[in-house]
């Protein structure tokens, strides 16, 4: 049975994970179960891909609806967690998986916080009263192990000048340089679903990778789950692309001590050395107001939000001729005591 | 919203009423009964209209500064030498705003010679020295070579005015004393500074380079920095000795009477 469900051996309710204990707990009697101590009943099971296209809730017998992305969610009818589990194995079975330390209660009052906080967005936006859904959800990751080798060849001078007699001297010292580089990156996170944007994902950085752990499904009892829509290879270019800003800086890091310097020759020579497959925590909060959906993420580790809210035209006006005016009267006075006069 | 109204409304106001109020003219205005004439054109380069206008904006500008701005023009028949026909009048006429040979500023147009000279008394000697009236003249002089006297004149006595405000030995001209610059500047730093809040207000990028750098297996392995060779470019240094043209100079004086004076003269 490609579905898995968790009842408690106690009572029978269906259990879910905690994000305050890390435990897999029973809301009902209230037992907890150690998840890296419990077998993970995935492992004793044997799927070929994408053989079964229906799955019926075990606690109902219901057709659990679901985009062909997901691999856990919630019984639309009874709430019952479950997960698909022949969407987690083979290929498709995470390395690792990093739980949520932010439960919803607290990540609705972090994300009301966040909506205080906004110097620009609308007062009627601040209140965060008209939260549609906050939905935790495990974003498929690529982890990326990467490793450079860089050589450069450039061009650096030195610039000193002097007076001289009735001259100005410039003497410029010109310098071949050479650098040698090995430049290794781990656990460079690349976000490998098609429903996330990218630009949101990227700013929700950095997990604390240190908290991660190996893959088991109880982690996601509760949660919603997808499955990567890209593999490591097809995100390759862009591991390599998020790294090349990084390594430029690193290269003009090791560059130091000229006046200016250019390079004639750069080759970098990278090789994948690993990609993992994990999932992170992300809670989306969906947000309408004024006739529009705003869409934001907050880490489910660390609480940053991340996403564009509306902002209020009065108050950039407000703000920006408040600004301009203290500016004003700051130079205003900087002139009046500099013997100006104030007007 | 009506908070952040009422906020930019506020600001707004305070940003306009510190822009317009500095332009503003004097608002103690001289009634007609105490002015006194200060335009005393012997060389009718004005006509009674201008140089009612003339009198009554002197008048005005000059109880402002405490100081009287004249206005002499003169052709000068006895080929007089411009400085000390400034001197003599100065001296003949007991000009002052406080008392009899006070506090003055003197524009003498010499028709004769077509030299100008522009003399400051006690308040006007400290508050329109040399450097400044050699400002003041410098900005007047293409109105009086073509002929333009009223504009002119009117420029002499709002420049005198103007730079009577600043403390004496800072420079009048400098561009943080701009109305216009400090507004430009303000506007600026609000732009710049909103930009950023907007831009900023979607959540920002914290990882840099070192996040996921291994910095246990990263370095440098091999570095050159080979000296090849060293060129020199070499500049003439600018010896500045000329003094402004235009057959312009500073320098001011004291008259027969014994009242000391900045000064600058030139021809038009």
């Amino acid at each position: 049975m490609p579905v898995i469900e968790y009842k408690c051996p106690n009572c029978g309710s269906g259990m879910l994970f905690d994000s305050a204990t890390g435990a897999l707990s029973c809301p009902s009697c209230g037992r907890q179960d150690n998840i890296e101590q419990i077998p993970d009943p995935l492992k004793k099971q044997v799927f070929t891909e994408n053989e079964v296209k229906e799955y019926h809730c075990n606690s109902c017998g219901a057709d659990i609806v679901t985009e062909p992305e997901t691999s856990a969610t919630t019984c639309s009818f009874c709430g019952a967690a479950v997960v698909l589990s022949d969407r987690l194995t083979g290929d498709l079975a995470p390395a690792m998986v990093l739980p949520f330390s932010i439960s919803k209660d607290e990540a609705k009052q972090a994300f009301k916080k966040w909506c205080r906080n906004g110097l620009l967005t609308p007062s009627g936006f601040m209140t965060a009263d008209r939260v549609k859904s906050i939905t935790g959800i495990y974003v498929p990751f690529w982890l990326y192990e990467l490793h450079n080798k860089i050589e450069v060849h450039g061009r650096g001078t030195k610039i000193r000048t002097y007076t001289q007699g009735d001259y100005h001297y410039t003497e410029t010292q010109h310098f071949d340089i050479y650098r040698r580089i090995r430049l290794n990156y781990v656990n460079l996170p690349i976000d490998a679903s098609e429903k996330m944007k990218d630009e949101l994902m990227d700013k929700l950085e950095p997990f604390p990778y240190n908290q991660l752990k190996l893959f088991k499904t109880p982690y996601l009892a509760g949660y919603i789950a997808e499955k990567y829509s890209y593999t490591d290879e097809e995100l390759y270019p862009r591991a390599k692309e998020k790294t090349s800003s990084y390594i430029d800086s690193y290269i003009a890091s090791t560059v130091s001590g000229y006046n200016s310097v250019s390079y004639t020759d750069k080759q970098i020579d990278t090789t994948l050395k690993n990609a993992d497959y994990v999932l992170l925590p992300v809670w989306m909060v969906y947000y309408d107001y004024n006739r529009s959906q705003y869409t934001f993420a907050m880490n489910g580790q660390t609480g940053k939000v991340v996403g564009k809210p509306p902002i209020s035209k009065a108050k950039v006006a407000g703000w920006f001729a408040g600004i301009s005016a203290v500016s004003l009267l700051s130079l205003k006075l900087v002139s009046w005591m500099m013997g100006g006069g104030f007007l | 919203m009506r908070k952040g109204k009422h906020l930019a409304w506020m600001a707004t106001l305070i940003l306009f009423v510190i822009t317009l109020a500095s332009p503003l003219i004097p608002v103690s205005v001289a009634s007609a009964a105490d002015s006194k004439n200060l335009i005393y054109d012997e060389a009718n380069l004005l006509n009674e209209q201008e140089k009612s206008e003339l009198n009554a904006m002197a008048n005005e500008y000059g109880a402002e500064r405490q100081t009287d701005f004249v206005i002499l023009t003169t052709n000068n028949t006895e080929n007089q030498d411009v400085l000390l026909l400034t001197e003599d009048f100065y001296d003949e006429h007991a000009l002052g705003y406080d008392k009899a040979n006070g506090n003055a500023v003197i524009l003498t147009m010499d028709m004769n010679n077509r030299e100008v000279y522009l003399a400051g008394f006690y308040k006007a000697e400290d508050y329109l020295d040399n450097g400044r009236l050699q400002s003041i003249r410098s900005r007047i002089t293409s109105e009086l070579s073509s002929g333009d006297y009223k504009l002119a004149f009117e420029k002499y006595i709002k420049l005198s005015y103007k730079y009577m405000g600043y403390e004496p030995g800072v420079n009048p001209n400098n561009i943080l004393f701009n109305g216009w610059f400090q507004l430009g500047v303000s506007v600026l730093i609000g732009g710049v500074v909103v930009g950023i809040m907007t831009y900023r207000s979607g959540g920002r990028v914290t990882v840099n380079r070192a996040t996921y750098e291994d910095s246990n297996t990263s370095s440098v392995i091999d570095r050159q920095d080979r000296y090849i060779r060293t060129t020199v470019t070499k500049r003439k240094i600018e010896k500045n000795n000329n003094n402004g043209g235009g057959g312009g100079g500073g320098g001011g004086g004291t008259s027969r009477g014994g009242h000391s004076h900045s000064g600058s003269r030139g021809s038009f």
